[in-house]
């Protein structure tokens, strides 16, 4: 979900705002053995899940799909329309997870409701058969079953402190939050859980087995924190994560554990020790009249993800939230920007789920996502790609895969068509290249150097490109070495990550660092590597021999500990070349070195 | 909006200019007599020289960045390219809003909107729709546009089939061709959609008609055919199913007529049915005969000038025609090949653009929308004067013709506007003798006899100018006498406007141009600004040969010749150095202002000529204004300065103009766009298409190879290093009847072949040497042996 500051709909300030009395309730399930039959194999993300989710269209205010006020789509006859038409449209192709979001637990006014041990309980009007009957339902077609929590106790799940936590003895709400009733989550809408008493995980423990006795198979822990656009202690969530993990493994269940929503990629090792998966960045839905837009927020990603990238693999991986192109007119995308859509989410290895009205798929979203040469780059054993090349309009990014070929993609962000072109030499090798077209299902033949296509506004390809060529000779120069010449601010600093152990640093305002003696035997333009360190995404102008410059950003390394490596293209001269790293008026990242193929 | 009832007095006035003017031109959308069909099959090109190209389409909402123009001199488009949605927006150079415009505001001034002054307007939207033809679908795209032949060709791959697509605006049919051919088995399902853009409701799917307020009727029309598949109207569109080709064929025009007295309108003509006419009669002849009937007509005027500045790498070759002008601009190294296509892309505007209909405006011929800035109109104050100088310069005189009978047209209802309005008392500029004679303009005119924004005295001066540098190219009597009656007009305008002066501290008596802006900034109003002086003067001057070579008007010539003898030249200002814009030591207005208007006897004039025979005084004054004016302003304002810098000789400084009119315009920046289009940036960030610099660039590149006057040739008068290497042009010509071909090696000319096509007696120099050379018309000769 997306942080209060987009958050223009009343129903989200209701859930922030509204204190309620406690819902006095019984406890609907009982104690009961829960090992089914049916329930799959345990074991962590191995790859990316594949699914649908409630929420796209829940959050729209597409014409009909919300009728009884904001976030009414979601109920049990709607759930159940969803589950038959991923069984019977998209299961074969791996899509398995039907996931319910937020306001299971409230009614249409957005007024939730608890049982009396504080937990959330399913609104009869939305949910009459209660929860588990739905799960039932999805596991009965082969699927999976997926709910949803915000992390912390919610507000109006306090009751003044004194309603008991099912299964611990002596506890009530009043020992497992603070004494200050300091509050947590994306919306601040609940009490920060204090997990110095052992009440509060006993709470976390009776979610959990609530779940596993409904049934379900994933549970999304939403506004999580650092992240969900709040950062400081009382948004400290790692430890109501760490309890999830903890209670889910007690329940003997599998339940994948996904955290949402914006997460802080400084505790990147957090999530991955206690998830299996996490949302890098805000909604991708737009809360307007279709489901997304491009600019709100599907293209955002380009820029977010890579620094992400090289946390993902089995076991966890980055979730780029709904891949809502199975409808043109409900995406609000064109088709080139609905194929550039999933082209992301198929290489950057997010979980592949949709949003869509699967009842309503056109022929062009169900050729998306049922696309098996594309699915199979998503769910094979290559790791995500990355950019190749900087982040200009214009770019590349890529995956080297166990086989020895490459998944690459073309990207054209700019509003207006435009070609772009992917050099051999940018993936590590030279000569030629088969290409294969996945989207097209189509052998391009064999491409010298590069290939070039045609793309149009916020258009992309998506290739595997075979090598028939060799192994790309490169000549590599220290930013640190004595012979370059540093202007402005810049200077040489430690930094272990870096090869010889140090970069130079402080390019700004004026800064610059020019290689001096860069020398290739022929004239032409190379794409050179550019190994950097960037915590956030920043600009350089390169140039060549005091030539005209190129400005180019290169995307953020995450942190300022961590080498990323891009191509830029610069033309040389044959002979000694000088090579300027300029910021100009802005920032530009530290240079830890660059690395000039011997051919162009 | 409807021309509104006048007064007798001025009703009366206006009908005796009407009368006194005969027809001036033929009707701009008219029947046309059935063309010749030539044999020879067209040969597409590979010299980078001659062929642009691109690997991506245009974006629909960026066609005046990105779509390919192309023309027939009265019918343009703007071809967008798109594998799955082919679109034209079509413009006829006669689309106009607006009307006679014939009341002034309260200022007294007339008004200037798209309702009264008018706009140039787009004509029809056309679109060809293949569904199955997604740009992301299709592989291997490209697109080509062969200046030598006029044609666009977009080819790409899908499903192993290749793909071709063919469009051309054909003067001798009067349509635009689009021919849709593959090769791989496949077949072409989709439909097409003619338009308006006006609202225009009624019409069918193969044609439509309306007219403005104003009165101005116009109408398109379309039709399809096919190769197997079938070919059916349906509802507003033409749907086309399983045709292994296709073939669309449009036209359109209106009933502007270019005769005051029939108040610009042909009352007879039916555009939409001339139009369905013209499309079905070369709808009957298969498209690869409309292509060679096509690019015969094309070629007879692209082909009389050739020229190469150098030989560009293969690197350069290799890449497309965006990707060139980026890495141009980025590494700073010159590209023959691009740039002398640059100069031949101006010349394919011209041709394309200014054939036998109205002139070039701000927009050319090409519009990506209804309401282009400044109406798209006719500036004279600089921008239809530069659209025009590259015309003889490169060979294309006939395209000239369309600006004359343009002048000629409007002459009668111009001349009619200033007897009655031009010295209202609320005009700030109306003549302070009280007289009122002859003729002028308002820096805005549109073509239905009318004037907008800003009255501007000397703009009759500069347009006479500029008709008669036609005549000093060509030679032509006949365009002599169509435009002596202008001339003449414009100096009754002067002989009533100047204003006696005794110079300050000198006994010294002067006339003076009456009070007046210099364009376009400094003050309002200012008695004897340099851009009138030197433009009147120059006026005189011509008009005295005029009447001697016609015979006659022996005495008015020798009066306008006694006023030209009294006439105030600017001075150079002690305190600046530089040639006074205004009567003022001091600056007035912006040192680096676009407009060089107190440069004008600099160029387009022949007054100040670094030769010796102008005072040190005045050329060094010249060249410090021209060189406080900076060397990076918008497309139009550095051509015009590179002009000057080739009259200065001063080679490098011009070259540097002109390659910063190639950098590539980005985020609305000056610059070149993708479709080579010159970038004007109206605001920051919003850049708008102004043609002017198209062709006043490659004007400084001739100008820059060859100077020249009636009686004398200058070759390579300020040939930079980037071009010294070797090079040649061919059919280039000369003022005083000349037309030269010229090669050069390492900076100097190695063969020089000079032909009269009219021209008798003309020395020809290079360096140190000169030559005099005597022809009969017809005949050539080749000079050798200059050395500098």
């Amino acid at each position: 979900m997306r942080s209060p500051s987009h958050f223009v709909l009343p129903a989200r300030a209701l859930r922030a705002a509204v204190v309620l009395a406690l819902a006095v309730g019984t406890a609907t399930v009982a104690p009961a053995a829960h090992a089914e039959s049916t329930a799959p194999a345990p074991g962590p993300a191995g790859k990316p899940y594949m699914g649908w989710s409630s929420w796209s269209m829940q959050s729209s205010k597409y014409p009909g799909l919300n009728p009884d006020g904001d976030y009414s789509y979601l109920t049990e006859a709607n759930v159940l329309k969803q589950t038959d038409a991923l069984a019977a449209k998209l299961r074969k192709y791996g899509y398995e997870y039907v996931n319910i979001d937020a306001g299971w637990w409230r009614d249409k006014a957005w007024k939730p409701q608890f049982d009396r041990y504080a937990r959330q309980k399913a609104d009869p009007q939305r949910f009459p058969r209660g929860m588990k009957a739905v799960a039932d339902h999805v596991h009965a077609k082969g699927l999976k079953a997926g709910i949803y929590l915000p992390v912390g106790l919610e507000k109006e799940a306090y009751a003044d402190g004194k309603a008991p936590i099912w299964n611990a003895e002596g506890c009530t709400t009043a020992d497992i939050v603070h004494d200050d009733l300091r509050t947590t989550n994306g919306w601040d809408s609940a009490y920060k859980i204090d997990f110095s008493d052992p009440c509060a995980q006993k709470y976390i423990d009776s979610q959990a087995r609530m779940f596993a006795d409904w049934g379900y198979d994933f549970l999304k822990l939403d506004g999580v924190g650092p992240g969900s656009f709040k950062s400081g202690e009382n948004y400290d969530n790692v430890a109501d994560v760490a309890a999830w993990q903890k209670a889910i493994a007690a329940t003997g269940r599998p339940i994948h554990l996904e955290v949402s929503w914006s997460l802080d990629i400084g505790h990147a090792a957090d999530w991955k020790k206690y998830s299996d998966g996490w949302r890098i960045d805000t909604d991708v839905e737009c809360y307007c009249n279709t489901l997304v837009s491009w600019e709100n927020s599907v293209d955002d990603r380009f820029d977010d993800l890579p620094a992400w990238t090289r946390h993902a693999g089995p076991g966890g991986w980055n979730d780029l939230d709904s891949l809502d192109v199975g409808n043109g007119a409900m995406d609000g995308l064109t088709r080139a920007e609905r194929q550039t859509y999933a082209t992301l989410w198929a290489i950057a290895k997010s979980p592949l789920y949709t949003g869509d009205d699967l009842t309503r798929l056109d022929s062009y979203g169900l050729s998306l996502l049922t696309n098996r040469e594309v699915i199979a780059v998503n769910q094979g054993a290559a790791p995500p790609a990355h950019p190749v090349t900087a982040s200009d309009p214009q770019r590349v990014w890529a995956a080297e895969n166990p086989d020895g070929t490459y998944t690459v993609a073309l990207f054209n962000l700019a509003d207006a068509p435009a070609s772009v072109s992917a050099d051999w030499t940018t993936l590590g090798f030279t000569g030629k290249a088969a290409v294969r077209d996945l989207w097209n299902h189509e052998n391009l033949g064999t491409h010298k150097n590069r290939i070039t296509q045609a793309l149009p506004a916020h258009g992309s390809r998506l290739f595997t490109v075979t090598p028939r060529g060799s192994a790309l000779a490169r000549t590599g120069y220290e930013a640190e070495a004595p012979a370059n010449t540093l202007g402005g601010s810049a200077s040489v600093a430690d930094c272990s990550a870096c090869s010889g152990d140090r970069k130079v640093g402080n390019l700004y305002l004026g800064g610059e660092l020019t290689f001096t003696d860069v020398v290739v035997d022929r004239p032409g333009t190379y794409q050179i590597e550019v190994a950097y360190l960037s915590g956030d995404a920043r600009t350089a102008a390169v140039s060549a021999n005091g030539g005209g410059a190129t400005r180019h950003t290169f995307p953020a390394t995450g942190d300022w500990g961590t080498v990323a490596r891009v191509h830029v293209p610069v033309t040389l001269k044959a002979g000694a070349n000088t090579i300027t790293f300029d910021s100009g008026s802005g920032y530009a990242p530290d240079i830890d070195r660059i690395d000039v193929p011997k051919t162009s | 909006m409807n021309p509104r009832p006048t007064d007798p007095d001025r009703r009366t006035l206006i009908a005796a200019g009407l009368t006194a003017a005969a027809l001036a031109g033929l009707p701009a959308f008219t029947a046309s007599a059935a063309p010749r069909r030539p044999l020879d099959v067209p040969q597409p090109t590979e010299d980078s020289r001659h062929l642009l190209w691109w690997q991506a389409p245009a974006d629909d909402h960026s066609m005046i960045e990105q779509g390919l123009p192309v023309g027939n001199g009265r019918l343009g488009a703007l071809a967008g390219n798109d594998p799955g949605r082919e679109l034209l927006l079509i413009t006829d150079a006669t689309l106009w809003t607006g009307g006679l415009n014939d009341e002034l505001d309260d200022d007294g001034q007339f008004p200037y909107g798209r309702a009264d002054f008018g706009s140039f307007t787009l004509l029809a939207r056309l679109t060809v729709d293949l569904p199955d033809h997604d740009l992301s679908a299709v592989h291997g795209y490209r697109r080509t546009l062969d200046l030598s032949q006029a044609l666009l060709t977009t080819t790409y791959v899908r499903a192993g089939v290749t793909y071709r697509r063919q469009i051309f605006a054909s003067r001798p049919d009067d349509v635009i061709v689009l021919h849709f051919t593959q090769s791989g088995g496949g077949r072409y399902t989709g439909s097409v959609t003619l338009g308006g853009t006006h609202g225009e409701t009624g019409g069918g799917a193969e044609s439509f008609g309306a007219s403005f307020p104003g009165g101005l009727r116009y109408g398109a029309a379309v039709t399809a055919h096919g190769t197997g598949g079938r070919v059916r109207v349906n509802g507003a569109r033409i749907d086309f199913s399983g045709c292994g080709d296709l073939t669309v064929v449009v036209s359109g025009g209106t009933n502007y007529a270019p005769d005051a007295r029939a108040e610009y309108r042909d009352p007879s003509l039916d555009p939409e049915k001339l139009a369905r006419t013209k499309v079905r009669a070369a709808a009957a002849h298969p498209a690869a005969t409309l292509l060679r009937t096509h690019v015969a007509d094309y070629r007879a005027l692209y082909g009389r000038l050739d020229l190469s500045l150098g030989t560009s790498t293969p690197g350069q070759r290799a890449l497309d025609t965006w990707e060139r002008l980026t890495a141009r601009a980025r590494d700073r190294t010159p590209d023959p090949e691009l740039e002398a296509a640059y100069l031949q892309f101006g010349r394919y505007l011209m041709i394309s653009g200014s054939r036998g209909s109205l002139p070039l405006n701000l927009q050319g011929l090409w519009l990506d929308g209804n309401d282009p800035d400044w109406m798209g109109d006719y500036h004279t104050d600089i921008n239809l004067q530069m659209n025009y100088w590259m015309a003889d310069r490169t060979g294309l005189s006939p395209c000239f013709d369309a600006l004359t009978d343009y002048c000629l047209a409007q002459l009668p209802s111009w001349t009619a506007l200033t007897r009655s309005l031009f010295n209202d008392p609320r005009n700030r500029y109306r003549n302070s003798t009280g007289k009122n004679a002859g003729w002028t303009v308002a820096i805005s005119t549109n073509p239905h006899g009318g004037m907008g924004w800003w009255w501007h005295p000397a703009g009759n001066a500069w347009l006479a100018g500029t008709l008669w540098e036609h005549y000093e190219f060509t030679g032509s009597r006949t365009h002599l006498e169509k435009i002596y009656p202008l001339l003449k007009g414009a100096c009754e305008f002067w002989e009533a406007r100047l204003l006696p002066m005794t110079l300050p501290g000198s006994e010294r008596q002067v006339l003076v141009a009456d009070s007046d802006w210099s364009p376009e900034h400094g003050p309002l109003d200012a008695r004897g600004i340099t851009y009138a002086q030197e433009l009147v003067w120059e006026l005189f001057g011509h008009y005295r040969t005029a009447a001697g070579e016609l015979g006659k008007d022996a005495a008015y010539a020798d009066t306008v010749a006694g006023l030209r003898e009294r006439l105030y030249l600017p001075q150079v200002s002690p305190k600046t150095g530089w040639l006074e814009e205004w009567m003022s030591p001091d600056n007035l207005g912006e040192s680096t202002h676009r407009h060089l208007s107190p440069l004008v006897g600099l160029f387009p004039g022949d007054r100040i000529r670094p030769d010796g025979s102008t005072p040190r005084e005045t050329v060094d004054g010249a060249t410090a204004l021209l060189t406080a004016r900076g060397m990076d302003s918008f497309g139009w304002a550095n051509a015009w300065r590179a002009l000057c810098w080739a009259r200065l000789k001063h080679a490098e400084n011009a070259y540097e103009l002109v390659t910063t009119n190639l950098r590539p315009s980005t985020g609305g920046g000056n610059g070149t766009a993708f479709n080579l289009f010159d970038i004007y940036e109206v605001e920051q960030g919003r850049g708008i298409f102004q043609i002017d610099a198209n062709f006043g660039t490659p004007a400084a590149m001739t100008e820059m190879l060859l100077y020249s006057r009636p009686g004398h040739i200058e070759l390579l008068p300020a040939l930079p290093a980037a071009w010294a290497a070797s090079g040649h042009v061919t059919g280039l010509p000369a003022r005083g009847g000349f037309v030269v071909d010229l090669r050069w090696r390492e900076g100097a000319p190695t063969s020089v072949r000079v032909r009269s096509v009219g021209g008798r007696t003309t020395t020809v120099a290079y360096g140190g040497t000169s030559r005099t050379v005597d022809l009969r018309p017809g005949r050539s000769v080749t000079l050798k042996g200059f050395t500098r």
